[in-house]
């Protein structure tokens, strides 16, 4: 059997009063697109703070293509996509992806930089300071950020959270492509329809602790809903 | 969860501190001084030396625990750290205190900007700030490696503070446990020694009480949790 | 290093672009000058005794200014996760955060200087060159525990106030020293124990630098 791409095995993570996950399992194979649906406070952002090594576990074993994600090789095979920027407003767009091309060693950074700047159709506004963007165009960049070093995994925590339409649909064509190309994708959100239209595979966090995990091909996006019925109120709100 | 440890602790800790005052204030011999206040005040020396002592061993508990719990995080080295800070700056509190109460009938001062005075004001406020600190985040992993942090840097940084006035005239009594004769007494050594066991036993009993209450606020707040999740 | 120069060279980029630091500190600076000259009229003499003094006082308070600048910028849209995902040691993160804060005080030390020299009428000699590695040593002191207290009290709300509750006391030592030694060079003539106390300043430098380096994964671990 191959190694996959993330190994998790009754992963707990609690301290004093705090339970944040409840002996979790996951396993996600290599090239395999996963969403992972939950409310806020449900453990999300813990799973995926573990999962990419700032957060230790207090039991359980977690294992990143075979390693602890804590290993420096791993950390450079991963990017985190969030509703924060990672981004600084005082920097242009090329600077600012310069200084993640030098921390990731990102070779040939000029040319990478290039296509990635016209893949997210901002080449125009390259040498402008990123505190001037829209919020859609700065998410663009968060995406071209985040895709600069060729990362295996991609942990994606509520992306499309405050997004356009136009840059949903970028995002969601980016997703593809680099699923195509073989990456390995984590994705958290409420959005159902994106999550059916998107990933393989879908599991439910609730209370700190996976209660569904299944295929998305034979299940619709309203069957999921009546598993984890608690979602729509969230959707009808977002 | 009163234990029978803690019932004879206590009786203990009481007999104690009455025969320590018996001896501090009976049985040791009058010293010989300009004045009668100045007399009564050096009583004060008793419990404003332990008191010191007291705040230094908890600092190094502190300092102690904040390694422990970096190296194996769990929670218990959190909470000894953070059990240890708080005795701590209540005894270098006392030592604050009993300090200007002797002064001003010996100096006539109640303060000054002293080598052995100023560095433990700033002792105090290193760890006055560690307990604030600890005050202004979020219970969780992340507050005890951060709160870890400055119990190391802290301690690291005590006998660089207390070294670094050390070339100001201080005019701390330093001879301590010499009698008016400039001799060590024996009664009021032993006086000393029997007030500073006393104390260390205070501390012991102060920090089993305090570590026991974070672990049943801890073992409670959970116990809610847990049924939140049923 | 490499991980370090990067963020070195983002730092002093962003700093050259709205030198919101330096600017702020360098008035800063001016404004503690002008409030002592009222708070404490005093005469010429006294005046050059309390200068050195002075002049600490005017870089501590501002070098606050750029410690609390230089995490804030981090916090700001989510870079301190960012750093910890990064795949470097956090070592080379926190000498990456001294570097930046170091040189920008450095740079304003520089620019506020002759104004002090102007305001005091200093005598400038050359024992005044000793003023160098004295400022250099004490700076560093100040900064490389500044940088790593500056993470810690970032992640909480209040933490301009927090960070001086914390950075003060301990620093306390390398502002006495430095203070002292300012002292000898402008008042008068370096002794023999003008070297050791020099000394005692770098080996707090180093002591705290190792250990700050040492600790600086734990503060960007969850």
């Amino acid at each position: 059997m191959s190694t996959p791409a993330l190994d998790l095995l009754d992963v707990s993570k609690d301290f004093g009063r705090i339970i944040a996950l409840r002996k979790v399992a996951l396993r996600v194979e290599l090239g395999e697109f996963v969403s992972i649906l939950g409310r806020n406070g449900a453990g999300k952002t813990t799973l995926l703070n573990i999962i990419s090594g700032i957060s230790k576990p207090s039991s359980g074993k977690v294992e990143l293509f075979g390693s602890d994600p804590s290993d420096t090789v791993n950390k450079s095979k991963l990017a985190v996509i969030s509703h924060e920027m990672f981004l600084y407003g005082n920097l242009t767009a090329i600077e600012n992806l310069e200084y993640y091309a030098r921390i990731y060693k990102v070779p040939n950074m000029k040319e990478r930089i290039e296509s990635l700047l016209h893949s997210v159709e901002l080449t125009h506004r390259r040498f402008d300071l990123v505190n001037t963007y829209s919020r859609g165009m700065t998410q663009r960049l968060t995406i071209a950020r985040a895709l600069l070093h060729e990362p295996q995994l991609l942990l994606l925590d509520e992306p499309f959270t405050g997004l356009d339409q136009h840059a949903i649909g970028m995002l969601t064509k980016l997703l593809l492509e680099q699923k195509r190309q073989g990456r390995t994708i984590l994705l958290t959100t409420h959005d159902l329809h994106i999550a059916s239209e998107l990933s393989d595979r879908y599991v439910i966090i609730e209370k700190h602790q996976i209660t569904h995990n299944g295929p998305m091909k034979d299940t619709s996006p309203e069957a999921i809903r009546k598993k984890y019925f608690s979602i729509d109120t969230e959707v009808a709100t977002a | 969860m009163r234990s029978r440890i803690d019932k004879i602790l206590l009786t203990i800790l009481l007999i104690a501190f009455l025969v320590s005052l018996y001896l501090v204030f009976l049985w040791v011999p009058q010293i010989k001084a300009s004045n009668v206040s100045e007399q009564i005040a050096q009583k004060i020396f008793y419990y404003h030396v332990p008191s010191a002592w007291l705040g230094f061993l908890a600092f190094f508990i502190v300092f102690v625990a904040s390694v422990a719990y970096l190296w194996k995080r769990e929670r218990k080295y959190e909470l000894i750290s953070v059990a240890s800070a708080e005795i701590g700056v209540l005894f270098i509190t006392l030592v604050l205190i009993t300090g200007p109460i002797w002064a001003k009938p010996v100096w006539g001062i109640w303060w000054t900007w002293d080598a052995r005075l100023t560095s433990s004001l700033i002792l105090w406020l290193i760890y006055v700030a560690f307990l604030m600190l600890r005050r202004y985040l979020p219970d969780g992993s992340k507050r005890a490696n951060l709160s870890a942090v400055v119990g190391i840097l802290g301690f690291v940084d005590v006998p660089i503070v207390y070294y670094s006035i050390r070339w100001w005239e201080t005019q701390h009594p330093k001879a301590v446990m010499a009698s008016s004769e400039g001799s060590l007494a024996a009664p009021m050594f032993i006086a000393f020694m029997f007030t500073l066991a006393t104390f260390t036993l205070l501390y012991i009993f102060l920090m089993k009480k305090r570590y026991q209450l974070l672990v049943l606020e801890d073992q409670v707040n959970k116990q809610f949790k847990e049924m939140e999740l049923l | 290093m490499r991980a370090a120069l990067a963020i070195l060279k983002k730092d002093l980029q962003m700093e050259f672009r709205s030198k919101e630091s330096i600017l702020a500190m360098w008035i800063f600076s001016l404004l503690i000058f002008v409030i002592f000259n009222f708070t404490f009229e005093v005469s010429r003499l006294v005046m050059l005794e309390i200068a050195p003094g002075l002049l600490w006082v005017a870089f501590i308070f501002s070098g606050m200014f750029g410690l609390n600048h230089s995490f804030a910028i981090e916090k700001e849209n989510g870079n301190l996760r960012s750093m910890a995902l990064m795949p470097v040691d956090g070592g080379q993160i926190y000498i990456g955060k001294f570097l930046s804060v170091t040189s920008i005080m450095l740079m304003f030390e520089i620019l506020i200087f002759p104004i002090f020299v102007i305001f005091y009428d200093l005598q400038l000699s050359l024992q005044m060159l000793m003023l160098i590695p004295v400022i250099l040593a004490g700076t560093i002191g100040f900064t490389s525990l500044g940088t790593i207290l500056s993470a810690v009290s970032v992640h909480t709300r209040n933490q301009q106030i927090l960070l001086s509750l914390l950075l003060w006391p301990l620093v306390s030592p390398i502002v006495i020293w430095s203070v002292n030694l300012t002292g000898v060079i402008i008042n008068g003539e370096i002794t023999a124990s003008f070297y050791p106390l020099l000394i005692r300043v770098v080996a707090f430098d180093v002591i705290f630098f190792t250990l700050a380096y040492m600790l600086f994964d734990f503060i960007l671990e969850d």
